[in-house]
């Protein structure tokens, strides 16, 4: 199997404290990864060094063999690196075309192109596909701002999509959002994880919707791997139910 | 005492200088937080460059056009890569204390170095009045009105329907997504300076002819376009062209209808009472800040 993402002893420290310690992991193609664990277990510490929003203090981060440790997020975007945001982060007052269409419009043509190209950037049957995929067709017109928490996050889960990336990162997907919709959004990420080998890295809090999605978890606790392996294997692990519940 | 009409038709020539310049603060605000309090100077200068050049025999459409091109430098990239960049890194207020500071050496400088006098500055449309359900407008109001209306609607259009409109938005939302989208957001804030310079060197060259050009002028159209920005809803580019006409139609009321002396108040009075009643202006959206 090829490694889309290695990830070699990332380390971050804040002062004295190190909320990410010598994490080692691969991510494979067409693999759903999950990353699990208490809170300050050091994740979002974690996605922010591999997404280069904050500089990792040690370590290596390789998409696809090559080193992209620190790389600022706007050119790990162009490179095929996707996200999604813990708190949701849509452009409130665009509607949901324009959102998509923003997504993915700075991937396109030249830089004069950009600024006096088509309006849709050549976008529009990506940007329909998208709708049609997420199950947005009926808020397509609409205002971002304005729709439910759940379509958002859809919206947002699409908005990753746009640029056709090789690897997404999501960030609590399941946050705050109802068991319907939350089914829904799971049904999608299988889908296109079967449909387009879609390869994923999920951080979640939501341990049934997490051991349902993934194939693959990885649990930190104080900013170290802790255990390793398929969900069941996991869920059954002491130093996990320790991490979790204590002695 | 003029007809009701006649007020309101020349209130609505008034409130399109008002809307463009109004416009430049709801723009510099939406993208970087900066509230520029030397723009009624900014919609001064221009027509100080442009009497240059015509001083230098160029005609009148040169003079506007060099008149522009220097604004954008002078006024848009200048102004933002040498005072508010250094400037904003310290916060909001120190830009504005700062802002204040530039309007006062603008204002003196013109004063200074070119003339403490009015000077005559050529008209872009003949004199003639037309007849207008019964109001005589001149063709010179008429003509600001359009050109001032099309800028807008051209501005509207460049917003909602170009790329970079859109992603001139997407930074004006939210900032930290469209760097990360690759949204040029540094070059795209700059380029909303640029755009503010232009508007305020085409209402300078359209307010002008009837204003004179004089180094005090920034004071009244400053102050004015602040106000209508406010009521209108300060972060929102509708809002600040219905807060300009409303104060352009208001302002013109008021000087037939209740008192020439009081006239500079009746804005004023608005904007306490929208402040009190509406904060975030009349179409303006409540925003949130985590402190």
């Amino acid at each position: 199997m090829t490694a889309v993402l290695e990830v070699s002893n990332l380390s971050k420290h804040y002062g004295g404290i190190a909320a990410v310690d010598g994490v080692t992991f691969e991510v494979f193609e067409g693999e759903i990864l999950g990353i699990i664990g208490p809170n300050g277990s050091g994740k979002s510490t974690l996605f922010n060094c591999i997404l280069g929003q904050a500089s990792p203090s040690a370590g290596e981060v390789k998409l696809d063999g090559k080193p992209v440790t620190g790389m600022r997020p706007c050119d790990l975007n162009r490179h095929g690196v996707g996200r999604t945001f813990q708190m949701l982060q849509v452009f409130p007052a665009l509607s949901v075309r324009e959102n998509l269409i923003l997504a993915g419009q700075e991937h396109q043509g030249t830089a004069v192109g950009r600024l006096f190209g088509r309006a849709d950037a050549g976008l529009s049957a990506t940007v329909e596909r998208m709708i049609e995929f997420f199950r947005l067709t009926p808020v397509a017109d609409l205002r971002a701002g304005g729709l439910s928490f759940g379509q958002q996050k859809l919206l947002d889960c699409a908005m990753a999509f746009m640029a056709g990336p090789r690897l997404v990162l999501l960030d609590e997907p399941a946050g705050g959002v109802n068991p319907t919709m939350l089914g829904s959004l799971g049904e999608r990420l299988r889908a296109l994880n079967a449909e387009h080998r879609a390869t994923f890295v999920v951080i979640e809090h939501n341990m049934e919707f997490v051991m349902s999605l993934c194939t693959r978890i990885l649990v930190l606790a104080e900013g170290k791997i802790i255990a390793e392996g398929p969900p069941e294997q996991v869920r059954r692990d002491p130093k996990v139910i320790e991490a979790y519940l204590g002695n | 005492m003029e007809s009701l009409l006649y007020l309101v038709l020349a209130g609505l020539m008034t409130g399109a200088i008002y809307a463009l310049v109004a416009i430049g603060f709801t723009l510099l605000w939406q993208t970087s937080q900066t509230i520029n309090f030397a723009q009624g100077e900014f919609a001064m200068l221009p027509a100080f460059f442009m009497l240059v050049a015509l001083n230098l025999k160029l005609p009148l459409w040169l003079a506007i056009l060099l008149g522009v091109g220097v604004s954008i430098l002078l006024l848009g990239l200048a102004f933002k890569r040498l005072l508010v960049d250094p400037m904003l890194r310290h916060g909001v207020l120190p830009l504005a204390i700062a802002t204040m500071a530039l309007a006062i050496f603008l204002k003196e400088s013109v004063k200074e170095f070119y003339s403490a006098e009015a000077q005559r500055f050529p008209s872009l449309f003949p004199e003639q009045k037309v007849d207008v359900g019964g109001a005589m407008i001149s063709i010179q109001s008429i003509g600001v009105f359009l050109v001032a209306i099309a800028a807008v609607v051209a501005l509207q259009l460049f917003l909602s329907r170009t790329r970079t409109g859109r992603s001139m938005q997407a930074v004006a939302q939210n900032p930290t997504v469209a760097r990360i989208l690759g949204v040029p957001v540094e070059r795209m804030i700059l380029l909303t300076f640029a755009i503010n310079a232009a508007l305020v060197a085409l209402a300078s060259a359209l307010v002008t002819p009837i204003y004179l050009a004089k180094f005090s002028n920034g004071e009244v159209l400053g102050m004015a376009a602040f106000v209508a920005a406010i009521v209108g809803g300060f972060n929102q580019i509708r809002g600040a062209i219905a807060g300009g006409f409303l104060l352009g139609i208001v302002d013109n009321i008021a000087a037939a209808y209740v008192s020439t002396q009081y006239r500079a108040a009746i804005p004023l009075l608005i904007l306490i009472v929208v402040i009190m009643v509406r904060p975030q202006g009349l179409l303006g959206r409540a925003e949130e800040r985590t402190v």
